[in-house]
């Protein structure tokens, strides 16, 4: 995918990508992105966030252990009421439909299902990973925040040519993850994962048209003309 | 205007100039800004956008409402964590004191101060004042959501030349919010962005409002 020259333009391009090309990210380029990613906003300019990118073999040494490990219990995190209202499990049921029917995996294929699912561990081949984490103390804004720097660190990817997946997945071994990198399990909660690479263009996986409501269900104009 | 630009250049605009927003340009943004990402594509943004009479009636009964003192506040959520530690806690008067430095209002003269502060319920004389809120079962990976989207409405605001400023100042308001704007019962409400022509000279709008370096917020492993 060509780098994306404006802000429309990444937007427009960004999508989460599940095949990643083996052509490695450059250090210099990725140091660029977090860099300048930096300057997202925060309440009271807290900056809540925190991370670690891998690449090579302490990335592989990771997913290894991740691989051989069960899902936590507890989990790390509630993803709350959307894991179970109708009108959300709908929304995330249909991504699923999409994504499963433009790889031909037949909706009752479990097994084909689950070897797909399974590859969020190797964060479908992406050369790089970047594992997001901050104190447990943050609250609702904070989570926010931390929403808005990882989204300028994806924009920022497309401006370079790189693309992303963040996968919440993750958070399915977050002690692990916490353990390998020396975070503290008592004072941080780990929230998700950034996939970072190239990606395969003509993949399937990466092509499939993603839903979005329209404007007018969600937004409001009062007082225009 | 490219990604690193709309990044570096966004701040938290304080002083807007007497301009109106083209409403179609509003539209636009908020069109292509439907295209951020969401755990299982859960959407759970939704914005009230208000200007001319709808918002003047807010900021008026806001100012009605302000002699209340602390007695009003009415936030759904807690704006800041209880307990903070090490950078966490060193930032949490930066800001403010970094912008009275600018505006020259020493710490003693609390009424200067407080006014200045006041004007977050001006929405800072922003012509469009955006408010956010959400069904209140969404959980902590849905602000984030939240987050991602709101990002990128405010530098697709920039690609347009606008300016704005996302304020949590608002949630201390929400009763009186509820009172102009019907937001559903059942949604919780996070913050107000106020949206216009930045007053770039303004010194409000001109100090500087520090990072961390890099090196403290990420580390890099096997490269």
């Amino acid at each position: 995918m060509t780098k994306a020259a404006s802000v429309t333009e990444a937007m427009l391009s960004r999508r989460s990508i599940r095949a990643f090309s083996d052509r490695p990210v450059p250090l210099d380029v990725i140091r660029q992105v977090m860099d300048t990613a930096r300057w997202a906003p925060s309440g009271c300019n807290f900056q809540p966030w925190e991370g670690a990118v891998l690449t090579g073999a302490p990335l592989r040494e990771l997913q290894q252990k991740m691989l051989v490990s069960p899902p936590q219990d507890p989990k790390e995190y509630s993803w709350s009421d959307p894991e179970v209202l109708p009108e959300c499990l709908a929304r995330l049921h249909q991504v699923g439909a999409d994504m499963y029917s433009a790889m031909n995996i037949e909706r009752a294929d479990k097994a084909a299902r689950g070897d797909f699912m399974a590859q969020n561990l190797t964060s479908f081949d992406a050369p790089a990973v970047l594992l997001v984490y901050f104190p447990r103390v943050m609250g609702p804004p904070q989570w926010s925040d931390v929403g808005m720097w990882l989204q300028s660190v994806m924009l920022l990817l497309r401006e370079a040519g790189l693309d992303s997946c963040p996968q919440e997945f993750l958070s399915l071994h977050a002690r692990v993850i916490k353990d390998y990198l020396g975070v503290s399990d008592e004072s941080h909660i780990f929230f998700c994962g950034i996939a970072i690479g190239y990606r395969i263009e003509d993949d399937p996986v990466n092509q499939f048209e993603r839903k979005r409501e329209e404007l007018d269900a969600k937004v409001r104009f009062l007082g225009f003309e | 205007m490219d990604v690193s630009e709309a990044v570096a250049s966004r701040r938290s605009v304080r002083a807007f100039l007497d301009r109106p927003v083209d409403p179609a340009v509003l539209r636009r943004v908020l069109e292509k800004a439907q295209n951020a990402p969401s755990g299982g594509n859960t959407q759970p943004w939704n914005a009230t956008l208000l200007t001319g009479e709808p918002l003047a009636r807010l900021v008026a009964l806001v100012a009605d409402t302000i002699p209340q003192g602390l007695a009003a506040y009415s936030a759904e959520y807690p704006v800041y964590p209880a307990e903070l530690e090490g950078r966490y806690a060193d930032s949490r008067f930066g800001v403010g004191e970094a912008m009275y430095a600018a505006l020259e209002i020493p710490r003693e003269d609390r009424a200067a101060r407080l006014e200045v502060f006041r004007n977050n319920f001006r929405a800072f004389g922003a012509p469009v004042l955006m408010l956010i809120h959400t069904p209140r079962y969404m959980g902590l990976p849905q602000w984030s959501d939240i987050g991602m989207w709101l990002q990128t409405v405010l530098l697709l605001l920039r690609e347009e030349g606008l300016d704005s400023c996302a304020q949590e100042a608002w949630a201390v308001y929400q009763k009186q919010i509820r009172e102009i704007v019907e937001i559903p019962d059942d949604h919780i409400f996070f913050c107000g962005v106020a949206i216009g022509w930045g007053d770039r000279e303004a010194a409000i709008n001109r100090f500087p409002v520090p990072r961390v370096e890099l090196d403290q917020v990420v580390r890099w492993e096997g490269f």
